[in-house]
């Protein structure tokens, strides 16, 4: 019996092994742009956004009908009507990948942290003070009253108290809390996400396992017999779409989550029986002009631009792919007015109409426009290449350019130095995205840079109207108060809008989701809301 | 008569480049430093992100003390260096030292593996193109080289990816590993020797694997040059009067080869394989992308790219570093090589 133990065990595992190496893995290859930071006090850029999703939990949760709604916070509400004052209760029961139980310390801890720390998302919040109520309420403070604080929050990501305090570096920038636990965090997480992370090399490369505990469950509800959650995710972060497009047809990548595709690739993936493509959220494609410089200074000159400009020859190829028709917000959002003077057509007679209205009228020859893209991002250059030729019919020359990044964007540093026209792509990623594509973007408090490179905050009525969506707490009315500013703020043709782009996901048809639709950067790209089908895995590889 | 130096004499002469090599790369620091200075770009904003507030921006600038003069600048950057501290990444926001940990085993793995093969079948095919001068085998290699030496790498990289790992599927293709495959604990940062200790020789084959298409393509080039120098110099040291006279002993073709001509003929080799290294590690980049290799090449070009200034200045630096020491190396395995050099060395 001594004797055949070992054989019996040798046999079991070999039988083992054998079963593993036939099964499909349950592991999904995600390819996220660089995920910077993982710590969600400097997390900025989109990408870093969809690892958050993934690793921790906001506040309050993008809805599919716009606004928010619960998630790690049950409930809030303006203490006496000040809407300086919030208090929001706390979900019960919600548990740290720890194992610890979420309190109001923990949020009041990462409020604190966020706000003293001043990176990453915080700054639409203003200075906000944290108080614990008791162990599931907390109250907010603001330093001066919003109606959309609630919204921000779904950018607000609470971590672990307790386990951020034992990493902290000292000495750090922080004081007492040395650096606040930014290096640890930076490769380690302490959240509540659905989620672990089990490694992460920034820039370079993800690692995480699911969390059974998390406090959403893994209901089956909704979903496929053969749909089951994905295990392990690994995010890699390349940049190269023919590298990406290999990598997808041999099946070493499962899903692509920021669609740079050129039209060519997605025609590839397209005719290819075993991906899928899916749009969840739109980029708004913006051709910023700069009011404060010659000719663009001119609200005919951008008028004429407007009607020059060949909406159709450019949107034409990329139509299948959703690209079409958008404005001041995107069209799926609610509250979208299709606006005017934002013609969806060419007109050449109107377009010559507003130039002789120009103060330019007598010296069109004499001018140039210049036009900036990013270099090396072609669908850009081609924009203004159709611009170039459309302004050529009239008389008028326009320079297309593409520096780089750093030199592109640091023009747009002050209204001097930004060039005429900027071409730039606006995704649903700030909260709430309805104050993004507006308050943000015209309101001399706004996010200036690139996001205001039209330089325009002479009209005090749209003003008064964007300061006014911010301090209404009514949703119904505030977004009466949208829809009236888009055809004002339009009205001064301070962009021109070629059309939406819908982000792309590329994936292999094993993979399903996601089971909801939100308009907004992340909620779409948190695995939660994606399964993975074993079956059909093993058939199709 | 031939006098070996004394260990003091080869001690002072070692000090004394590496104290000239200190000079140069507290040059070369300087003039890095104001270079990244002046491109254009804002890097608190690169840091902090398209959101943040310009409050936010400010304080960063302040911060980083991009405010004050380029000297000012330069003495901060010069008293974190001196406590070992290259300062943080605006781009990763960790520490550049930690960065340069992550990134550069990956790219030394790999232009070692790189050099190795070049070495191994450059002067392998120059000996024996130049010990069979005018032969068949002497065509083709010349011809090959020409070839290897006008194609760019990343054009080799492509095409190698696209015909073996692609069409062959012989190879594997992007990667230091399947992109499934969970990495070893990192040890040295070189994926065979991680994963050898870790006891996974799988992942150290499969590392290998991942290998063999980005080191062929960075080594084609240097095969090439190194086999045509090699080649050269055995066709000149053939033509010798000692070599003639151990012909005319009768001595054996291999012992001839290998015992009387070898040595001396690979000395002008061994001085460009040196700056091979070198070279490979600021001009890796490409192949690098072509083939996602999480290295210090690719880490450059984000830096410059997102205008990085501390990342910028440290990977100039160890760019300048390694042409220094990997000089030096070469000088000393050259007075291991060559008597004439250390007689000179020797006698001061």
């Amino acid at each position: 019996m001594k004797t055949k133990l070992p054989v019996l065990t040798l046999l079991f595992l070999f039988a083992a092994g054998l079963m593993a190496w036939g099964a499909a893995d349950n592991v999904v290859v995600i390819n996220g742009y660089p995920v910077i930071t993982a710590d969600p006090a400097t997390a900025s850029d989109w990408y870093d956004t969809e690892a958050m999703y993934n690793l921790y939990s906001p506040l309050v949760y993008p809805a599919p009908e716009g606004g928010v709604r619960a998630h790690l916070a049950t409930s809030w509400e303006p203490v006496d009507g000040n809407l300086a004052h919030w208090r929001f209760v706390l979900r019960e029961g919600v548990k740290f990948h720890s194992g610890y139980e979420m309190t109001s310390e923990d949020v009041a801890f990462s409020m604190t942290r966020f706000i003293t720390m001043g990176r990453g998302n915080s700054g639409p919040l203003g200075k906000v003070t944290a108080q614990i109520v008791n162990q599931s309420t907390v109250d907010f403070l603001l330093d001066k009253p919003s109606a959309i604080f609630p919204d921000t929050l779904a950018l607000f990501f609470v971590v672990e108290k307790n386990l951020v305090l034992a990493n902290i570096k000292t000495p750090g920038n922080y004081g007492e809390f040395g650096d606040y636990g930014e290096d640890w965090l930076a490769t380690h997480d302490a959240g509540t996400g659905p989620y672990m992370m089990t490694s992460h090399l920034p820039g370079q490369r993800l690692d995480a396992v699911r969390f059974v505990d998390y406090f959403e469950g893994w209901s089956d509800e909704g979903w496929g017999p053969d749909e089951v959650p994905i295990e392990r995710l690994v995010f890699i972060m390349e940049t190269d779409y023919t590298t990406l497009l290999t990598l997808l047809k041999s099946g070493d990548l499962d899903l692509e989550i920021n669609g740079g595709w050129t039209l060519p690739q997605l025609q590839q993936i397209q005719a290819d029986p075993t991906l899928d493509l899916v749009a969840v959220w739109s980029q708004n494609v913006t051709v910023w002009m700069n009011s404060q410089a010659a000719p663009t200074d001119d609200e005919h000159f951008r008028k004429a631009l407007l009607y020059a400009f060949d909406y159709e020859s450019i949107v034409g190829p990329w139509e299948a792919f959703g690209n079409g028709e958008t404005g001041i917000l995107v069209p799926n959002m609610p509250g979208y007015v299709a606006i005017e003077p934002q013609p969806r057509a060419q007109n050449l007679e109107r377009a010559r109409q507003e130039l002789a209205l120009s103060k330019y009228a007598d010296r069109l020859s004499e001018i140039t426009a210049v036009y900036h893209f990013c270099g090396g991002l072609d669908f850009e250059e081609d924009i203004g290449l159709q611009l170039q030729a459309d302004m050529a019919k009239l008389g008028v020359n326009v320079e297309v350019a593409g520096p780089p990044w750093p030199e592109y964007s640091a023009s747009c540093s002050a209204p001097e130095t930004t060039p005429n026209m900027t071409i730039f792509l606006f995704a649903p990623q700030a909260a709430p995205a309805h104050d993004y594509y507006t308050y943000s973007m015209f309101a001399p408090g706004g996010l200036g840079w690139i996001f205001e490179a039209h330089w325009y905050f002479e009209d005090d009525e749209i003003i008064r109207l964007l300061e006014a969506t911010r301090a209404e707490p009514d949703p119904v009315v505030r977004l009466a108060l949208y829809e009236q500013v888009q055809p004002l703020i339009a009205e001064h043709a301070l962009a021109f809008y070629p059309y939406q782009k819908p982000t792309l996901f590329a994936h292999q048809a094993y993979i399903a989701g996601p089971r909801e639709s939100i308009a907004f950067v992340g909620p779409s790209e948190n695995m939660h809301n994606w399964r993975i089908n074993l079956v059909l895995k093993d058939q199709l590889r | 008569m031939v006098s070996r130096p004394t260990g003091e004499t080869m001690l002072t002469f070692i000090a004394k480049r590496l104290f000239q090599a200190l000079f140069v790369l507290f040059g070369l620091s300087i003039l890095i430093f104001f270079i990244a200075r002046v491109m254009p770009g804002d890097p608190a904003r690169a840091a902090l992100g398209h959101l943040a507030t310009s409050e936010q921006v400010e304080r960063l600038r302040e911060e980083m003390h991009l405010n004050d003069s380029f000297p000012v600048q330069y003495y901060y950057w010069l008293r974190g260096l001196i406590r070992g501290d290259l300062g943080r990444s605006s781009y990763t926001r960790r520490p550049v030292t930690a960065d340069l940990v992550q990134h550069l085993p990956a790219t030394f793995e790999l232009i070692l593996f790189a050099t190795l093969i070049s070495a191994v079948v450059g002067q392998l095919t120059g000996v024996l193109a130049g010990f069979f001068r005018n032969s068949w085998f002497d065509g083709l290699s010349r011809l090959i080289s020409y070839l290897g030496i006008a194609t760019p790498s990343f054009v080799i990289a492509i095409l190698l990816l696209f015909i073996f790992s692609q069409v062959l599927r012989l190879a594997p293709g992007v990667g230091r590993l399947p992109l499934m495959m969970i990495p070893p604990a990192r040890i040295t940062g070189f994926m065979t020797i991680d994963g050898l200790l870790a006891g996974r020789p799988d992942v150290a084959l499969t590392a290998l694997k991942h290998m063999a298409l980005p080191a062929v393509s960075l080594a084609v080039i240097h095969i090439a040059q190194e086999g045509r120098i090699t080649r050269t110099s055995i066709v000149e040291n053939m033509q010798k009067d000692y070599i003639t006279l151990h012909r005319v002993h009768g001595i054996r073709t291999h012992r001839l080869l290998f015992k009387y001509l070898l040595k001396p003929s690979i000395i002008p080799t061994v001085t460009v394989m040196g700056l091979d290294f070198a070279f490979l590690m600021s001009n890796a980049f490409l192949v690098e992308m072509v083939y996602m290799w999480p290295g210090f090449s690719r880490y450059a070009v984000t830096a410059m790219l997102n205008k990085d200034l501390n990342a910028i200045v440290a990977v100039v630096l160890v760019i300048g570093l390694t042409f220094a020491l990997v000089n030096l190396l070469v000088d000393i395995v050259i007075m291991g090589l060559d008597p004439t050099v250390r007689l000179r060395r020797g006698g001061g």
